[in-house]
């Protein structure tokens, strides 16, 4: 069992860093569909076996040969190199000044923990690898959803190529590269309790995302993804201060041993641990770090939905899951997490609603959830952790689907504006479905993210935090108003519409059914989800704090189970719905619209208007660009959080001052 | 006993008249005369009403618009031309772009007189047109077996 | 442990079986019930007005000509969202009669308007859409003082369950005056009443016609009626959770409460004219952050 364990843990790390050296020199599309297929279900399959043979795992440590940690203590410092190395390349290309100073301070800061401090201030780990049910989960997310979307990229990138200029070259097969690296990136993420290999895995996942971003070479991409660079850059930095912190006054480059330490000197841990916030925050692209994720969005949508829904932003949010029994007992980090997660949740809420591009709603609301999960990571309660996890989750499948979706859809209608997808229930019947599906998962009960949302919710009265609640209502609201009246768009019915759907790649409706599949799947499952991973690991970390985290324990009051059935039949019948509506017209008696008795042309909404002129009534959604918009709302969620971050900072450096 | 003759809803078009009958018809819906003692509601959409008001006479620019709303109701439906103009063109019925009386475009089941139309004879005409929609409902149930 | 898990998941699963039978009860009574209500507001409104007014029994009238008006529809979906959202508010009232949880309710009545709003967006009419645009604004206005009325619940009750609630020694009340008020005030939203009626109106004559329900017709237009009944009869029960404790003298005083509250709700729709979406959602979330949040604020220093 330990042996297969083993294996499958490095099968993992193992496997998409083999295809990605595949892809890199394949060019010939037959061969590399094929050999895509049969890389994904390894990991998918890899993975799958993985979360079955460790259904209720509790913190177990994979012992790792000692000449492997030689060997890899040498990779990692020329990873290190590499990674500074191509940033600094591409920083003196496109002229980027301040990338390649922060490129150069993250390799010094990180050479130098690597060389003199491991070994050094602090112990060598042995411990390297472990898995727990976190993990599980997230091996999960990576493995299945990361692979599906690389399935979908295969048709997604035929459609994108047909677009590309005449003296532009295929370069997909680098895209491909890039996108199993960076699961592969993702996996060390999960499995390392050594922060240097944890550092590391970071790093290429900040690495692969800047080039993925940049793909296009437009001038935009170039801008956007050094944007990106900066700012992760920033939080890796501020990783590498953190570990060096950790290994000087705690002794410890391992995490398991700087959370355990971590509860009981409170005053040592709050400055690192409010680094290792900070670097989860900028990766997690919280206020005021959300312009890099928007960014992104230049970037074919494969890369958007792996970047928002199974990696990158997820390693941030994971971070601080797994930091959350600090948030729980140290005052400093918790404040700052809490409510930058906060700020972002409501402000970001706000600011969906008046976007038109589909993509940047779904942005908007990705770094709102993350801003969730984050502040329920902050509360580091019992409770706020089964939200923050199962939040994890179906966020990841459902906006996966969404991006899916919308990529493809932005493929067949030439346009991603929300305002264009009218009607797209008879345009792409299937298709729309799935996105109605994806978008009542995101936000309505009884489905996945509201359920976690009402968890929050109890997270947040039972720990006392009156902002939070007051944050989670007025949050929930807006993010009802802008699912809604897209949904509404989406469910406008053109009885005589021309289906455009049948040219959709198969391989697409493969990485959405899988989606679909598990964002239906996930709400039946929740039940059994609860009682094999969350709760396992809620035991498992809470066990810690002795006898005060067994009474916390027991007095969680997570969503009963009874209402869980309850939401699940309302679930599947929502879905059911969906899918009974013919949206056809009416069978027997079609009636026409009601256009004040002057209609000429239902479908078309026209009419004879005055003097007899053929006038077409149009009506657009309300996106109330007034209130909400961008300019008025990102500076002041920027400003609160800046204040709030220097502010925590400020009291966790006088904390330790205060010991020392 | 047919439910549809105690829900009349109407609905109300005023076409070319001297906007006399117009304000009779609303008149007849204020407290003093209370139509909605009989269940009547001015719904403003065919869609949801049983009884159609018209007032004024037809000319070449709303016959389309009334056939339009005629069309859009739903059976079982009553016409009811209210005003002498609705009834036959009136005075307008030689002005050479009127058609005439509602009756040249739809078929009319009540026709009430009066110049302008009295709201008494108005609920008047309500009440005869559910007694129509009471037949013509039967007829449907008829038609349907 | 195994034993004690299979135990639990009976008690659950029983639970499951008599929400579905709750809701079976909810969907006789609750819209008999709501028509009276109904019938009794457009009675009591005429009264106001110096009219007669229709018989009491005049909703019910209308909702069987309705039934018995011929079938016609822009599409084959508007007619299965109606249906299906009929179901889920008589889930939402199983949930609550049966002494399930509060919250619960609350969500699944929110599906229900989901439901109703693509229902109005299927027809693409331009009517229907500006009433489906509002009422997604008026839900977006209502919604945080009904989840702060779910958490104020919590936070003096320590349960969700409205079983559980009905046995407290103290009816809630007591701690939540505020939240009552503000509860109130959203519930006018939610009772589709003046001033804050502006997705869709019982009154003709709306620049939006009929708003939301401009497209459906005839048996469709029925379910809707039902619908709203049932919502009303439904909300009418949430007041009595402020009321209702363990004492049986309170739930005498609740119900006369709630009557108190709906005819408040007939006589503030007879005397304030329609407000602009603007107005709704500002009034609501000042409301809602400023007095539902000094309410908690005051409960948490207590």
């Amino acid at each position: 069992m330990e042996e297969l364990i083993k294996d499958l843990l490095f099968g993992l790390i193992g496997t998409p860093i083999i295809a990605a050296v595949v892809m890199l020199f394949i060019r010939e599309g037959k061969i590399r569909n094929i050999l895509t297929y049969a890389f994904a279900a390894i990991i998918a399959i890899g993975s799958i076996i993985l979360v079955a043979t460790n259904i209720g795992a509790t913190y177990k440590e994979i012992a790792v040969p000692d000449i492997t940690l030689e060997i890899t203590h040498f990779l990692g410092i020329a990873l290190s190199v590499v990674i500074a190395g191509v940033i600094i390349g591409f920083g003196i290309k496109y002229k980027n000044k301040f990338a390649i100073i922060l490129a150069v301070i993250q390799l010094l800061a990180s050479l130098y923990v690597e060389i003199f401090i491991e070994g050094g201030a602090a112990p060598k780990s042995t411990s390297c690898l472990y898995i727990d049910s976190l993990t599980v989960l997230m091996v999960f997310i990576i493995g299945v959803i990361g692979t599906g979307i690389i399935v979908y990229a295969l048709g997604y990138m035929t459609d994108h190529n047909k677009h590309l200029a005449p003296e532009e070259t295929d370069r997909s097969n680098n895209f491909f590269a890039l996108m199993f690296l960076f699961l592969s990136a993702m996996f060390i993420i999960v499995f390392s309790n050594n922060m240097i290999w944890m550092f590391a895995g970071w790093e290429v996942t900040t690495l692969c995302s800047f080039l993925l971003i940049g793909y296009t070479k437009t001038d935009e991409a170039i801008k956007n993804s050094f944007r990106q660079i900066n700012m992760n850059l920033l939080g890796g930095i501020a990783f590498a201060a953190a570990m060096f912190l950790s290994a000087t006054q705690l002794q410890t480059l391992e995490f398991n041993t700087f959370v355990t330490t971590g509860l009981t000197s409170q005053a040592l841990i709050s400055l690192p641990a409010c680094l290792f916030a900070f670097a989860a925050i900028t990766k997690a692209a919280q206020m005021p770090f959300q312009s890099w994720l928007l960014g992104a969005m230049v970037a074919p949508t494969p890369t958007s939905a792996l970047l928002h829904s199974s990696t990158m932003v997820k390693a941030g949010v994971f971070l601080l899951i797994k930091l959350s029994p600090i948030f729980f007992t140290c005052i400093a980090p918790q404040l700052m997490v809490m409510l930058v997660g906060g700020v972002s949740f409501l402000l970001c809420s706000f600011m969906a609603i008046s976007q038109t591009n589909a993509k940047r709603v779904l942005a908007y609301s990705t770094i709102a959830n993350l801003g969730l999960i984050t502040a329920c990571a902050g509360v580091g309660s019992p409770e706020a952790i089964w939200a923050a996890m199962f939040l994890m989750l179906f966020h990841a499948c459902a906006k996966s689907l969404l991006f899916l979706c919308v990529g493809t859809a932005e493929h067949h209608i030439g346009s991603r504006d929300i305002e264009d997808m009218d009607g797209l229930f008879r345009r792409m019947p299937i298709l729309a479905r799935f996105m109605m599906v994806g978008m009542m998962a995101m936000f309505i009960a009884p489905f996945g993210m509201l359920i976690s949302k009402w968890a929050a919710l109890v997270s947040f009265i039972d720990s006392g935090q009156i902002v939070l609640i007051l944050i989670l209502a007025f949050g929930s609201a807006a993010t009802f108003m802008f699912w809604a009246k897209w949904l509404g768009k989406l469910a406008g019915i053109v009885a005589h519409e021309k289906n455009i759907e049948k040219t959709v790649h198969t391989s697409e409706w493969i990485g959405q059914m899988v989606m679909v599949v598990l964002v239906i799947l996930g709400i039946l499952a929740m039940p059994v989800i609860s009682e094999a991973i969350i709760m396992p690991y809620i035991l498992d970390v809470f066990s810690a704090f002795g006898q005060y985290g067994i009474y916390y324990v027991v007095s969680l009051q997570y969503v009963g189970m009874s209402n869980l059935f309850i939401s699940l039949i309302s679930a599947s019948v929502m879905v059911l719905v969906l899918f009974i509506g013919s949206g056809k017209a009416n069978k027997k008696n079609q009636a026409d619209i009601y256009l004040a008795g002057a209609g000429i042309n239902s479908e078309k909404r026209q009419y004879l208007g005055s003097l007899q002129t053929k006038t077409e009534a149009t009506s657009r959604n309300m996106y109330l660009d007034k209130y909400f918009g961008e300019k008025r709302i990102t500076p002041i969620g920027n400003t609160v959080n800046i204040i709030i971050m220097i502010a925590s900072a400020l009291f966790a450096v006088l904390s330790c001052m205060g010991m020392m | 006993m047919e439910y549809i003759k105690k829900s009349p809803w109407v609905i109300h078009y005023d076409g070319s008249s001297c906007n006399g009958c117009d304000i009779e018809v609303l008149a007849a819906l204020t407290p003093g005369f209370d139509a909605e003692r009989f269940g009547v509601i001015n719904t403003g959409n065919p869609k949801h009403a049983d009884i159609f008001l018209v007032t004024g006479s037809v000319n070449e620019q709303n016959a389309p618009v009334i056939k339009q709303i005629y069309d859009q109701m739903l059976e079982p439906k009553v016409v009811a031309a209210c005003g002498i103009c609705a009834c036959s063109g009136g005075i307008f019925s030689e002005c050479y772009n009127v058609n005439g009386g509602v009756d040249s475009i739809i078929p009319v089941d009540v026709y009430v007189p009066g110049c302008a139309v009295r709201p008494e004879s108005i609920i008047d005409a309500v009440v005869k047109a559910t007694e129509v929609l009471e037949k013509k409902q039967k007829e449907l149930k008829c038609s349907k077996q | 442990m195994e034993n004690l898990i299979s135990e639990s998941l009976t008690a659950d699963l029983l639970i499951v079986v008599w929400t579905i039978v709750a809701s079976v009860i909810f969907a006789i009574i609750a819209p008999i019930v709501g028509c009276l209500f109904a019938g009794i507001d457009r009675k009591i409104s005429a009264r106001m007005q110096g009219r007669v007014g229709p018989p009491i029994l005049q909703p019910y009238y209308d909702f069987r000509k309705l039934m018995s008006k011929e079938k016609s529809a822009t599409n084959g979906s508007e007619g299965t969202y109606l249906t299906f959202a009929l179901i889920f508010v008589f889930i939402a009232g199983g949930v609550f009669i049966q002494g399930g949880n509060i919250l619960l309710s609350i969500f699944i009545v929110t599906l229900a308007s989901l439901l109703f709003i693509m229902a109005a967006y299927s027809s693409r009419s331009p009517y229907a859409e500006v009433g489906a645009s509002r009422e997604i604004l008026q839900v977006m206005a209502y919604e945080p003082i009904i989840m702060l009325f779910g958490v104020g619940v919590y936070f003096v009750g320590q349960s969700f369950n409205v079983g559980d609630l009905f046995m407290l020694p103290q009816p809630i009340i007591i701690f939540l005056i505020p939240v009552f008020v503000c509860f109130v005030i959203a519930l006018i939203v939610k009772f589709r009443k003046s001033p804050f009626d502006i997705s869709m109106s019982h009154h003709a004559h709306q620049e939006i016609v009929r708003g939301m329900t401009t497209e459906m017709s005839g048996p469709n237009l029925a379910k809707v009626e039902i619908m709203h009944w049932s919502e009303n009869f439904l909300f009418i029960g949430w007041i009595l959770v402020f009321f209702i404790s363990a004492n049986p003298v309170s739930i005498i005083i609740g119900i006369i409460v709630a009557i108190l509250v709906y005819l408040l709700m007939i006589w503030i729709d007879n005397n304030f004219a329609r407000v602009k979406w603007q107005s709704c959602v500002k009034w609501l979330w000042i409301l809602g952050l400023v007095v539902c949040g000094a309410n908690f604020i005051v409960l948490m220093v207590l």
